[in-house]
């Protein structure tokens, strides 16, 4: 391969930056994933339980196909996969260049902590002194300062923090594989000029530094400092700023001349610190007021020392950047804090709440109250703290915290049982998603939620019970003031920008927001400012789980577009490291040999032999038979140790490998790099990971242990007995893509995959391509839609690698393993037999419409939905200049009975709308009849617009909706002010009905395609948060409104999302499968065809020609649904038969 | 409203009712509101009433006269109202239009004011002589008599009429007319 290895560098592993990453290295790219934390998995991290399933769901988003390429395990605990490199405590620090060659500066802090080396033990945190506040449990439980980054780490290598650890050096000489080293002897390194004129300070400063192991020189005067700097460097200066002569600040100057880089911290009595702030304005970077704390100073060397270690930068060649910094919440201590959190007893935050009631928390699942561990019975949540909030600076909706809060309810409902009553207070509640509604109806009915309409004030403690419960005051519709108790209240935190990114993208020359979001282009939701740079997931602003993952993905398509066009290339499967035809004969000849298995147990340093009786251990299992070997071993984990059983098995030349040691050893990577230097096939060696087995029973007596141990051991030695090498399948894959629908998503994805350089045909029933755009005129941004649209069908007509079908439906569709035939049929067209098309995917991206208005009244104009609004006044029908009073009645036909969902985009249309008809006619009255207000995200400033442009906002409740009659010429609206608690008259010239979007997806269609339907008739996704635009079959996606009510800016990032979902596979002319698939002994079957109906991932055909199950090894995910069904034993899954299944068991019996 | 029609009123009221514009009727104020017991409708009630022009329930019910100017919805206000400042240019609105229900809290402004012109200090005797003789109510006194005595039993309230000390804010009282219009 002569040319490059595309490569891009996607900042932040969180949700969405692990999205990306994993997107672009599934297609065959190259990524390097940073993470300024010292863990991946980003806030998920800390959350266990996700709406709608109160699970969590993670590892959906691990590669189904080619899986052996990368971890297959909860993502929380870490990542590896072959085409990601991770650097973790690493930060982002510039950017230069253009798409396709960008520079990038990376800054890394050094680890002390080997992670290879490290086990796990935990020896290390038993013996540290320092004790702080743990920041994972969001300071509800301490830590010490060597410490585990999340409970779930796989590898669970410990890591230091820095600006806690005193390297007092225990743990160092404690640890038993010698993982930690401190650099002390660097230290000597850092040389520090202590310039005083007095002796007593000089000595006694050099005293303390020395102790820490600095090199200190000293002077006595400003003169004598400079002329030692001629000499030699220093790193940093501790001047006296009042010395005869020449004075610290005059020295600061002479010496920075000398050397720029110096550091210098200026020294000054207290009386005189601002002549030590005009030093620090001239260059000095810290001050300390005499006389000070030796351990003042001796931080502040720390800190400086610090920044010297992990100075040197790491430079970068990419071809794109990917900013996924993700989000912040607010901190409700700042600013005037009317709950009192911080103040008052049992005032947490979500985030606080969510770790209150994790297993991995501080009541570790059980709710206790964080401050008196009094039981908690009354919860309430407060929404909007720090969002849609002018005091904080926050004119924007938070998006999530609704969503959120209800979820927290429920989970501590479910948790804790139902005698634990939950208010939501809230001032609209935004279930802006397709199962948002039902959801929130679900836990007002069935989990008996309490909803208050109503924003709390302030928060008191309730002094007359002394109990520690707090009281809350609000007024419920009707005006009625309420005093609330309460043990526990819950505060809905708003979004902030992540403050590193920000000064990132500021220094880059990215452009934020009015609140310091990063800002993206018009109707993308993933391109920055600058050219070459992505932003994925929440970074821009204010996105739920399912949002970041298709924003991180959209971000991914992009990357792969600039890859593309810079001519970068993508790694072959020839690459793959997966196992080779040629392989496969000598795998053949393995499978028959008779079983030499060498089994080798690590002694740990001696670590387990103190909890095992390894001689015994190995005694015990030198009688079996197929045993030709065991051997105890010491620390295999060093690269001394892994040499030795390199080593060991060129000499003992066995053909099956039986591995007992700790979690470093057993990594995937280090098996197969066993593989590579002693020529031995990965798939023949089994694991144990002994440590864990050993942790997780301390007190278990050492004959009970090697017990356990032995008979574990046992069943992995009857696996290896067994074991029948099977090589990872290669599919041959189709490399073209269908796309069904010419809307703005059908046409934004098939427009993605074609500029990667894949086929596309783009299938669309109507003789124009454009959808639901074709009627529009703006965004309620003031966007123009026809010019975008214009651009985009020029840019489709025009692309050589599409094929439009206009006026043409699916006939049918049939799917093999890596192929898909698609037939088409022509409107009009006589000829039975339409075109068959051959794809490899397929997007579904067939639309939605508008609901009809029922029932529809009459067509005087008078009574309208919004599109026929927006229509008849881009024609002129009717005049805003003419209008006196327009009625806009919200959710009309939906989140009702029939409709249950919200359409989102209703309310911002209507502001729109609204918005529009003040600009053309100010004295036109406008009024909107509303149940929630859904301005969601930034689009509340629309709603604060139109309130400021005089338009009236009526709230109505679902039971009591307000009604039309013709009156002469006019409408009379009826309603009723809540408020007010009258009924209401308006008499308006124009009706405005925003009746919902309703999908266009049938039902037979997508059943063709292997896909499915939710209970609205939208696409129902594979995974609502996790995997939002793929279906269970992975080869079809859906995008636009056919997937879910959306703007358009949304429809094309899930567009922009399906088409590298798609572009993953297509990438390849050959797709690689797991090691475990099924498979079915044709000559058993008989075709019952139970398996195929049963198959969850579609991975099951019939073969009609042949009259054979095939199945698709690449969709196949082993998890042996079809064996288990099979009702003549003919579907199996490949290394877990009968054979071996029973034997395991007769060897732990025996 | 008997004696001012609503178009009058709403007339007065139109810089109060662009001030809340944004109000999202959340009801922070309402439940804030330490007088609010003594009001016959809600601050929140009073708001939106504005804003869908009902000026004339806003000045037969007496709420905004109960605001005693303590900010604490001011300071909470999400959408950040001036809410306290509305309701001020409400009161002024009243005493400006003379309407007969708002007679004894203007009237007692006024007096108030007048002394504090006159004297540079409030003369509680003068003060409260004055605005019963404006109030023409000679039942009016005998309502506050119970009261006037315990102030007086506490030293609260001076009994003499005060004698020269002539203001000198005359100057500052008629900038701030010239300012207000």
């Amino acid at each position: 391969m002569n040319k490059a290895i595309g490569k891009t560098l996607v900042a932040g592993a969180g949700l969405s930056g692990i999205r990306s990453a994993l997107d672009l290295a599934e297609t065959g790219y190259k990524v390097l994933l940073i993470d300024k934390s010292d863990h991946i998995g980003g806030l998920l991290c800390q959350l266990d339980n996700q709406f709608p399933t109160s699970k969590c769901g993670y590892c959906r988003m691990l590669p189904m196909f080619d899986r052996d390429k990368s971890s297959q395990h909860c993502l929380r605990k870490g990542l590896f996969h072959e085409n990601i490199e991770i650097l973790l405590s690493t930060q982002l620090i510039s950017v230069e260049g253009e798409p396709g060659d960008l520079t990038i500066t990376l800054k890394q802090n050094p680890s002390l902590i080997d992670s290879s080396l490290c086990t796990g033990c935990g020896e290390c945190e038993r013996v540290c002194p320092v004790l702080v506040n743990d920041s994972f449990n969001e300071g509800l439980t301490k830590r010490k300062a060597i410490y585990l980054p999340s409970p779930q780490s796989f590898s669970n290598a410990y890591t230091i923090d820095y600006t806690a650890c005193t390297r007092c050096g225990e743990c160092e000489k404690i640890c038993p594989t010698g993982a930690i080293k401190f650099t002390e002897q660097d230290r000597e390194k850092f040389k520090i000029l202590v310039v005083d004129d007095e002796k007593i300070v000089r000595d006694s400063m050099k005293e303390w530094l020395k102790e820490e192991g600095f090199s200190v020189t000293t002077a006595d005067s400003g003169q004598k400092a400079l002329e030692l700097m001629d000499d030699r460097s220093f790193n940093m200066m501790l001047t006296d700023i009042k010395m005869p002569g020449m004075d610290g600040v005059e020295l600061l100057a002479k010496a920075k001349e000398k050397n720029e880089d110096l550091c210098v911290i200026m020294m000054t009595a207290y009386a005189a610190v601002d002549s030590a702030v005009d030093a620090m304005k001239q260059g000095a970077l810290d001050y300390l007021t005499k006389p000070f704390d030796p351990d003042v100073l001796i931080a502040m060397t720390k800190k400086v020392y610090h920044e010297f270690e992990i100075a040197e930068g790491r430079v970068e060649q990419v071809d794109a950047l990917i900013l996924a910094g993700g989000t912040q919440f607010f901190k409700p201590e700042l600013g005037k804090n009317p709950y009192g959190y911080g103040v008052l007893p049992g005032v947490v935050t979500g985030m606080e709440f969510e770790r209150l009631i994790s297993g991995t928390g501080p009541g570790k699942g059980k709710l206790i109250h964080p401050k008196t561990s009094r039981p908690v019975r009354k919860i309430a949540w407060f929404q909007c703290v720090g969002s849609r909030d002018v005091q904080t600076g926050a004119g924007f909706c938070s998006n999530v915290c609704c969503m959120i809060s209800i979820k927290e309810a429920i989970l501590a409902k479910e948790k804790f049982g139902p005698d634990i009553e939950a208010t939501i207070f809230y001032m609209d509640m935004r279930t802006i998603g397709k199962s948002f509604d039902e959801y929130k109806l679900n836990a007002q009915n069935e989990n008996q939620v309490r909803f208050v309409r109503a924003r709390i004030h302030s928060l008191d403690e309730n002094v007359a019970k002394g109990d520690g419960s707090l009281v809350a005051r609000y007024v419920d519709m009707g005006g009625n003031i309420h005093k609330d108790d309460f043990d526990l209240v819950v505060l809905a935190t708003g979004q902030r920008p992540a403050e590193l990114m920000t000064e990132a993208a500021l220094k880059n020359s990215i452009e934020t927001n009015q609140w310091g979001f990063i800002e993206t282009g018009s109707f993308s939701m993933v391109k920055t400012s600058r050219p070459g740079i992505l932003s994925g997931g929440s970074l821009s602003g204010l996105k739920d789980i399912s949002e970041s993952v298709t924003c991180a993905s959209a971000a991914a398509l992009e990357a792969c577009k600039i890859m593309h066009e810079a001519g970068k290339q993508i790694i072959g499967a020839a690459d793959a490291g997966a196992i080779d035809a040629d392989d496969m004969e000598d795998l053949a000849v393995m499978a028959r040999e008779n079983p030499r298995i060498l089994t080798v147990l690590c002694s740990c340093s001696s670590d387990f032999s103190q909890r095992l009786d390894l001689e015994s251990l190995k005694s015990h299992l030198d009688r079996i038979p197929e045993n030709e070997s065991v051997e105890i071993m010491d620390k295999l984990c060093t690269d001394e140790g892994w040499q030795t059983l390199i080593d060991m098995i060129q000499k003992t030349n066995p053909n099956r490998l039986v591995l007992g040691a700790c979690l470093p050893c057993i990594h995937k990577h280090r098996i197969k790099e066993l593989g590579k230097a002693a020529g031995f096939h990965p798939s023949l060696v089994e694991t144990l990971d002994i440590i864990s087995i050993l942790n997780q029973y301390p007190d278990l007596e050492i004959s009970k242990m090697t017990q356990r141990i032995n008979r574990e051991l046992k069943i992995l030695i009857s696996k290896a007995r067994f074991k029948n090498p099977v090589p990872n399948e290669r599919l041959e894959s189709n490399q073209n893509a269908l796309v069904i629908g010419g809307g703005i998503a059908g046409i934004t994805a098939a427009l993605s995959i074609a500029d990667c350089g894949y086929h596309v045909d783009l299938v669309e029933k109507n003789d124009t391509i454009g959808g639901n755009l074709v009627w529009m005129d703006k965004t309620v941004d003031g966007l123009d839609i026809q010019e975008y649209l214009d651009e985009k069908v020029r840019q489709l007509e025009s692309h050589s690698q599409v094929t439009i079908h206009k006026k043409t439906s699916i006939e049918s569709a049939a799917s093999h393993p890596g192929e898909i035939a698609t037939l088409l049929k022509k409107e009009g067209e006589t000829n039975d037999l339409g075109e068959t098309i051959l794809h490899g995917v397929t997007i579904l991206a067939t639309g939605g419409s508008q609901a009809p208005l029922e029932p529809d009244v009459d067509d005087s104009l008078k009574i309208l939905t919004q599109k026929e609004f927006e229509i008849v006044v881009q024609d002129r029908k009717i005049e805003p200049e003419k209008l006196n009073t327009v009625v806009m009645i919200q959710c009309s036909g939906t989140r009702d009975e029939k409709h249950n969902y919200c359409s989102r985009v209703c309310c911002i249309r209507a502001l729109k709308n609204a918005l529009f008809l003040k600009e053309k006619n100010p004295d036109v009255q406008v009024y909107i009849l509303y149940r929630d207000m859904m301005s969601y995200g930034f689009f509340e400033e629309y709603y604060t617009e139109a309130k400021q442009a005089g338009v009236i906002f009526f709230q109505y409740d679902s039971a009591n909706k307000p009604v039309t009659e013709m009156h002469e010429d006019k409408v009379l609206v009826k309603t009723f002010d809540l408020l007010l608690d009258m009924p209401v008259e308006i008499e308006a010239d124009c009706v405005i009905h925003a009746t919902g979007i309703l999908p266009d997806l049938p039902e037979t269609l997508a059943d063709q395609y292997g896909a499915a339907l939710d209970t609205f008739h939208f696409f129902k996704e594979a995974d609502s948060k996790f995997r939002p635009v793929d279906s269970m079959n992975y080869r079809v996606f859906s995008c636009g409104l056919s997937l879910k009510p959306c703007t358009i800016e949304e429809a094309v990032a899930t567009a922009e999302a399906a088409a590298i979902r798609a572009i993953r596979i297509l990438s390849h002319e050959r797709l690689v499968s797991g090691k475990t698939v099924a498979d079915t002994r044709t000559a058993i079957c008989s075709l019952c065809e139970l398996c195929v109906d049963t198959c969850p991932y579609g991975a099951r055909s019939v073969d009609r020609l042949e009259e054979k199950i095939v199945i698709d090894p690449a969709a196949c995910q082993g998890c042996g649904v079809c064996a288990a069904v099979c009702p003549s034993g003919s579907a199996v899954l490949e290394g877990l038969d009968m054979r071996l299944m029973l034997d395991s068991i007769d060897m732990v019996l025996s | 409203m008997g004696q001012v029609s609503n178009e009058r009123l709403l007339e007065q009221t139109e810089t109060v009712k662009e001030m809340i514009q944004t109000c999202i009727q959340c009801g922070t104020c309402t439940a804030s509101c330490p007088n609010n017991e003594f009001m016959d409708i809600t601050p929140r009630h009073m708001w939106r009433l504005l804003l869908t022009d009902h000026a004339d329930a806003v000045f037969s019910s007496k709420s905004f006269i109960m605001c005693s100017s303590c900010y604490y919805c001011t300071l909470r206000c999400p959408r950040g109202l001036e809410l306290t400042h509305a309701m001020s240019l409400l009161k002024q609105a009243a005493s400006k239009l003379k309407l007969k229900q708002f007679q004894r809290s203007s009237l007692f402004y006024e007096a108030f004011l007048d002394s504090v012109k006159k004297h540079g200090r409030v003369r509680e005797m003068e003060f409260m002589t004055n605005y019963f003789i404006s109030m023409k109510n000679p039942v009016i006194p005998f309502a506050y008599a119970s009261l006037g005595l315990k102030l007086m039993a506490k030293g609260k309230v001076r009994p003499e009429f005060p004698f020269g000390g002539k203001g000198k804010l005359t100057a500052l009282f008629k900038k701030v007319a010239e300012l207000e219009g």
